[in-house]
C-alpha cells in the first residue's frame, strides 16, 4: 500500500503563488478511457485547467481501455470530444501540447501482461517527461470491473507508489447498492490502496455552492448563531429534474432514486447543512463532523417508513408542453417495474442542534423544472404584534440553490408603502452568474485537481459512504420489491399527494420552486 | 491640459447624483437589476484616457458588478470646475430580457477642484463595499492620507512610471503609514501582469528533471518590450527572492549571489518580443528557455541539456491587455506579500545610478 505523506522534492517558486494545495506532476490513468465519462468530463476538464494554467506541464494523461487504437487515433477522438464539451474554445497551439501528453493503452482488464507493459510505460514516461513516479488511477468503469483492475493493479505492484512518490486511486459511483456490497467494494479498494489514497468522486461535492455551504454558516456570524433547533423550523432539500431515464432504464430500474440520489448526492448536502464545524479545514477534520451528523440521523424502520418516506413513480402527463409516457412504458423499463422514482422523506437528526427539527428531503424525476436547492425554515415570530393585520406573516426561509442559478436568497417580511399596516414578503437575492459574471469551472475540473494535489476534502470518505448505506438500506428492507406502497404522480407534477401529506403533518409545505 | 468635450452619459449636477441614479433605474423597467460587489474609482490626468477607462469599466462590470467612479483631475487648471455625469454598464443575465447593470459616475475636477478629490470619492460610494482606487497618474510628494486610509486596493501599475525608483518609495510611504498600512494592499499591475509567468515559471520546475537545476543557475537572461523594463525587473526581484539571491553588482556588471555562494549573472535586454518575450535560466550544461511572442497567449517552454530528455511545452500565459491584467487582479484578490519581497530583492538595482538615468 502506498504512503500519503510523501516528501517530494520542494519547488521554491511555488511558495506563495497559491492559496490552494498544489496540484503534483503525476500520470493519470483512465480505466475505461474509450467511455462516455472520459470524452465528455475528463478530458474537458483536464484541457481547461491547463487553459487557465492550472494544470502542471508534467501531467500525462494514459487511456487504458480494451479497444485497439493508436496515441494519434485516441487524440483525435478525444479533440473531438473537447470541442464539443469543453466550457473554453479549443486553441490549436495549446491543445497540441496538451495532446501530446495524452497517451493510449490497449489491454484487457484482466491480462497481467497489459498491467507489466503498463508499468513499463509508466516508468518511461517518467524519465521522458519528469512526472516523479506519481500516479492517479481513474475507475471509470462499471463497478463489476473494479475488482479485476484493482486485483490486477495490486498484482503488478503499480498500485505501491516508490519512495517520494504517491500512487491513488479515485473511484466513480456508485459505491455499491447497498451496505454490504459497499464494504465488499471499500475492501476490495482497500486490499490495493489506503483510505488515504482513495478518492470516490461525488461530483455534486465539486460545485461552487456545495462549497459555499461551509463559507455561508461559518464564515457569517449572521447565520451560525441561527442556526439550531432554538430558531429554525425544518429544513427542505430538494433535487428535481423534469427529465426521465433517458436511455438510462438499464441502470436507473435497479437503482432507483433513494440510491441514486439520495444516498449519495442529497445526503451530502445534508450533512454540509447539519454538521459542526470542523476543528479546521483539513480533509478529515470536515469529513469526521460528517460522519457525526449521518450517525446522529434517526433510523427510519419498520412502521416508520410508511410514516416517513413516500416513493412514486410517474404515470403519463406533460412536461414542458410535450406529452411523456409513464415509467413503465418507458423504452427498457419493466412494465410492473416497482423502482422509485421519486421519493420524499422525513429525516430527524437526534444531536443537541437539530432535536426537532425535521429535515425533509424530496428528489424525483419528471417534475417541471430542474432545481437543487436547500431551504432553512426558520420559525414564526409570536403571533403578538401582528395579529390584527389583515396579512399572514410569512416565515423567514433561507435559500441557497445549488443549480441551476446558483446563490442565495433570504425571504422576509416588509411593510408594504402606504398608510395602512400591510405587511408582504420580500425576497433578497444573491446570485453567483450576477456578482460574479464569470463562468464557474466544472466539479471534475476542481475535483481533479484537488485529487492531484493530495486534498480529499471534497471526496467521501469509507465510513461517510457506508453509514449512508446503513441509513438507505433500512428504508429499503421495508419495500421488499413490490410496489404495494408506491404512489404515482403525473408526469409534470411536483410529485404525489403523499409527499405533500408527510411535510402537511409538520403544518408546513413544499416550497414552491 | 487642454479643455476636453466629454460625453460619458447623463450630465448631473454633483449634489444630485444620488437621486438621478435612482431615476436612471425607476425609468429602466424590471428588466435591468442593478449589481455592485466594490467600489471601484479610477484616478486620471489624462484626458485621453477617458474613452479607454470608460471601455475598461464596461469590460469590468460584466465580471464583477461594480460603482465605478471615473475621476478626471486637472489640478493646474486656471479655472475651478467640477462636472459630472452617470450611466450604466448592461450585460445580459443569462436566458430572456434580464440585464445586470452597474453604474459609473464620472467626474472632470478643475483647480482647486481636484483637492476635493476624498470627499467627492467618499460621498459617492455604495456602503459597505471594498473601495479599489486605480491611480493611473505618479503620486505626488503630498498625498492626502484621509483617502488612503478608506482604501482596501490601491492599484497602480508601476510599467508606466517615469521615475520607478521615487515612485515606489512613495508607494511604500502610503503601505507603512500607520493609518492606511494595515487596510491597504498594494496591487502592482505589473505584479499582476507577471503572474501567469511566476506560475508558468513555478510549474515547470515541478518537472523531476528540472527541480534539480534551480540550485545550479549561474546565467539569467531576461528580455523585454520597449517600456516594459520594471516589468522585467520585478520578475528578476521575484526568482532572487524565491532562490534566496543576493544583488552584489562587480565591476558594473549586474550579479546575484546565490545561497551557496555561486555568483548569478544577470542580463536584462530590450526585444521586440512580448512584454517579457525571453526568460533563459542557465546552468552548467542545461538551459530552461520561456519565449512568448508578441500578443501571443502561450509560452514556449523547453528544457535542454546535456544527457537530459529535451522538454518542450506550450504553457498558457494568458492576456496582456490591461483590461485583462486588472480583471486577473481583481479576480485574485487577497494579499500579495511577495511583491514586496520581490522589489526589496532588485530595489538596489532599482536606485542603482545606471537605472535612474
Amino acid at each position: 500500500m502506498s504512503a500519503t505523506q510523501v516528501t517530494q522534492p520542494v519547488n521554491p517558486l511555488r511558495e506563495g503563488l497559491s492559496t490552494r494545495a498544489i496540484p503534483e506532476p503525476c500520470t493519470i490513468v483512465i480505466f475505461g478511457a474509450t467511455g462516455d465519462l472520459t470524452h465528455r468530463k475528463l478530458v474537458p476538464a483536464l484541457y481547461n485547467l491547463a487553459a487557465n494554467g492550472s494544470l502542471p506541464p508534467s501531467v500525462n494523461v494514459v487511456g487504458f481501455a480494451r479497444r485497439d487504437k493508436t496515441d494519434e487515433i485516441f487524440r483525435q477522438e478525444l479533440e473531438e470530444a473537447a470541442q464539443k464539451y469543453s466550457r473554453q474554445k479549443l486553441k490549436p497551439e495549446l491543445w497540441e501540447s496538451f495532446a501530446s501528453s495524452i497517451f493510449y493503452h490497449r489491454s484487457e482488464f484482466d491480462k497481467p501482461e497489459g498491467y507489466e507493459a503498463l508499468a513499463k510505460r509508466l516508468d518511461e514516461l517518467d524519465a521522458q517527461r519528469g512526472t516523479r513516479g506519481n500516479r492517479l488511477f481513474y475507475l471509470s468503469v462499471a463497478p463489476d470491473q473494479f475488482s479485476v483492475i484493482l486485483e490486477q493493479l495490486a498484482q503488478s505492484g503499480l498500485n505501491k507508489a516508490r519512495e517520494g512518490s504517491w500512487a491513488r486511486v479515485i473511484v466513480e459511483k456508485p459505491f455499491g447498492v447497498d451496505l454490504p456490497t459497499a464494504v465488499a467494494l471499500n475492501s476490495m479498494v482497500e486490499g490495493a490502496f489506503s483510505e488515504s489514497d482513495t478518492y470516490r468522486i461525488d461530483h455534486y461535492l465539486g460545485k461552487e455552492t456545495a462549497q459555499n455551504i461551509m463559507v455561508l454558516r461559518f464564515a457569517n456570524s449572521l447565520f451560525e448563531t441561527m442556526w439550531n433547533a432554538r430558531h429554525i423550523d425544518h429544513v427542505q432539500i430538494t433535487a428535481s429534474e423534469p427529465l426521465g431515464v433517458e436511455g438510462r432504464a438499464g441502470y436507473y430500474d435497479k437503482s432507483g432514486a433513494i440510491r441514486d440520489m439520495v444516498q449519495n448526492h442529497l445526503l451530502q448536502l445534508l450533512c454540509l447543512t447539519a454538521m459542526e464545524p470542523p476543528m479546521d479545514l483539513s480533509a478529515d477534520a470536515i469529513r469526521d463532523e460528517k460522519v457525526k451528523v449521518l450517525k446522529s440521523i434517526r433510523p427510519i424502520e419498520g412502521a416508520d417508513v410508511a410514516k416517513c418516506v413516500v416513493r412514486a413513480q410517474y404515470s403519463a402527463g406533460a412536461v414542458n408542453g410535450k406529452r411523456v409516457p409513464a415509467y413503465r412504458d418507458e423504452l427498457n423499463v419493466p412494465p410492473e417495474s416497482p423502482t422509485e422514482t421519486y421519493v420524499a422523506l422525513q429525516v430527524n437528526i437526534d444531536n443537541w442542534r437539530w432535536a426537532g427539527v425535521p429535515f425533509f428531503v424530496r428528489v424525483g424525476k419528471r417534475l417541471p423544472k430542474a432545481a437543487t436547492e436547500i431551504a432553512i425554515h426558520f420559525k414564526s415570530v409570536p403571533p403578538v404584534l401582528f395579529r390584527n393585520s389583515a396579512d399572514v406573516l410569512d416565515d423567514n426561509v433561507l435559500v441557497i440553490r445549488i443549480q441551476p442559478d446558483e446563490g442565495i436568497s433570504l425571504r422576509m417580511c416588509a411593510k408594504k408603502p402606504g398608510s395602512s399596516l400591510r405587511i408582504e414578503p420580500v425576497k433578497m437575492d444573491f446570485h453567483y452568474g450576477t456578482s460574479f459574471g464569470k463562468a464557474t469551472p466544472e466539479a471534475y475540473e476542481r475535483l481533479l485537481l484537488d485529487a492531484m494535489s493530495g486534498d480529499a476534502t471534497l471526496f467521501a470518505r469509507r465510513d461517510e459512504v457506508e453509514e449512508a448505506w446503513k441509513f438507505i438500506d433500512a428504508i429499503r428492507a421495508n419495500w421488499d420489491g413490490t410496489d404495494t406502497d408506491l404512489a404515482f404522480y403525473s408526469a409534470g407534477s411536483w410529485g404525489p399527494t403523499e409527499a405533500d401529506e408527510l411535510i402537511g403533518r409538520h403544518g408546513a409545505s413544499w416550497r414552491r420552486l | 491640459m487642454s479643455e476636453v468635450a466629454l460625453d460619458f452619459g447623463l450630465p448631473v449636477e454633483i449634489g444630485r447624483i444620488d437621486k438621478e441614479l435612482g431615476r436612471l433605474w425607476e425609468d429602466s423597467g424590471d428588466t435591468k437589476t442593478r449589481a455592485s460587489l466594490i467600489n471601484l474609482a479610477i484616478y486620471t490626468e489624462s484626458p485621453d484616457s477617458m474613452t479607454e477607462n470608460t471601455e475598461i469599466i464596461a469590460a469590468i462590470a460584466g465580471e464583477h458588478a461594480c460603482r465605478a467612479l471615473l475621476i478626471l483631475a486637472n489640478p493646474d487648471a486656471s479655472t475651478d470646475e467640477a462636472k459630472a455625469w452617470i450611466n450604466a454598464h448592461c450585460f445580459p443575465a443569462g436566458k430572456g430580457d434580464r440585464q445586470i447593470c452597474s453604474e459609473q459616475i464620472t467626474f472632470q475636477l478643475n483647480g482647486e477642484a481636484a483637492t476635493a478629490l476624498p470627499n467627492m470619492v467618499f460621498s459617492h460610494l455604495d456602503s459597505d463595499l471594498p473601495l479599489c482606487v486605480w491611480w493611473q497618474s505618479e503620486f505626488r510628494d503630498i498625498t492626502d492620507e484621509r483617502l488612503w486610509q478608506w482604501v482596501d486596493r490601491l492599484i497602480y501599475d508601476s510599467q508606466t512610471w517615469s521615475n520607478p525608483a521615487a515612485q515606489f518609495e512613495r508607494v511604500l510611504a502610503i503601505s507603512s503609514s500607520s493609518d492606511s498600512g494595515t487596510r491597504t494592499t498594494l496591487c502592482d499591475l505589473n505584479w499582476a501582469r507577471l503572474l501567469s509567468t511566476r506560475f508558468a515559471l513555478a510549474q515547470f520546475f515541478d518537472n523531476s528533471v528540472a527541480i534539480g537545476l534551480l540550485e545550479k543557475i549561474v546565467r539569467v537572461r531576461l528580455e523585454h518590450a520597449p517600456g516594459s523594463r520594471t516589468t522585467a525587473l520585478l520578475l528578476l526581484g521575484w526568482l532572487a527572492s524565491r532562490l534566496g539571491w543576493k544583488f552584489q553588482p562587480i565591476l558594473g556588471n549586474a550579479y546575484f549571489v546565490s545561497p551557496t555562494g555561486t555568483q548569478i549573472e544577470v542580463k536584462l535586454t530590450e526585444g521586440e518580443g512580448a512584454c517579457v518575450g525571453l526568460c533563459r535560466l542557465e546552468s552548467n550544461g542545461a538551459q530552461i528557455e520561456f519565449r512568448r511572442e508578441k500578443n501571443s497567449e502561450f509560452f514556449h517552454a523547453t528544457l535542454r541539456g546535456e544527457n537530459l530528455p529535451e522538454i518542450s511545452q506550450v504553457l498558457s500565459a494568458g492576456r496582456e491587455k490591461i483590461v485583462d491584467i486588472l480583471l486577473t487582479e481583481l479576480s485574485r484578490g487577497g494579499r500579495h506579500p511577495q511583491y514586496l519581497e520581490a522589489y526589496s530583492a532588485v530595489s538596489a538595482w532599482v536606485h542603482s545610478p545606471d537605472e535612474a538615468k
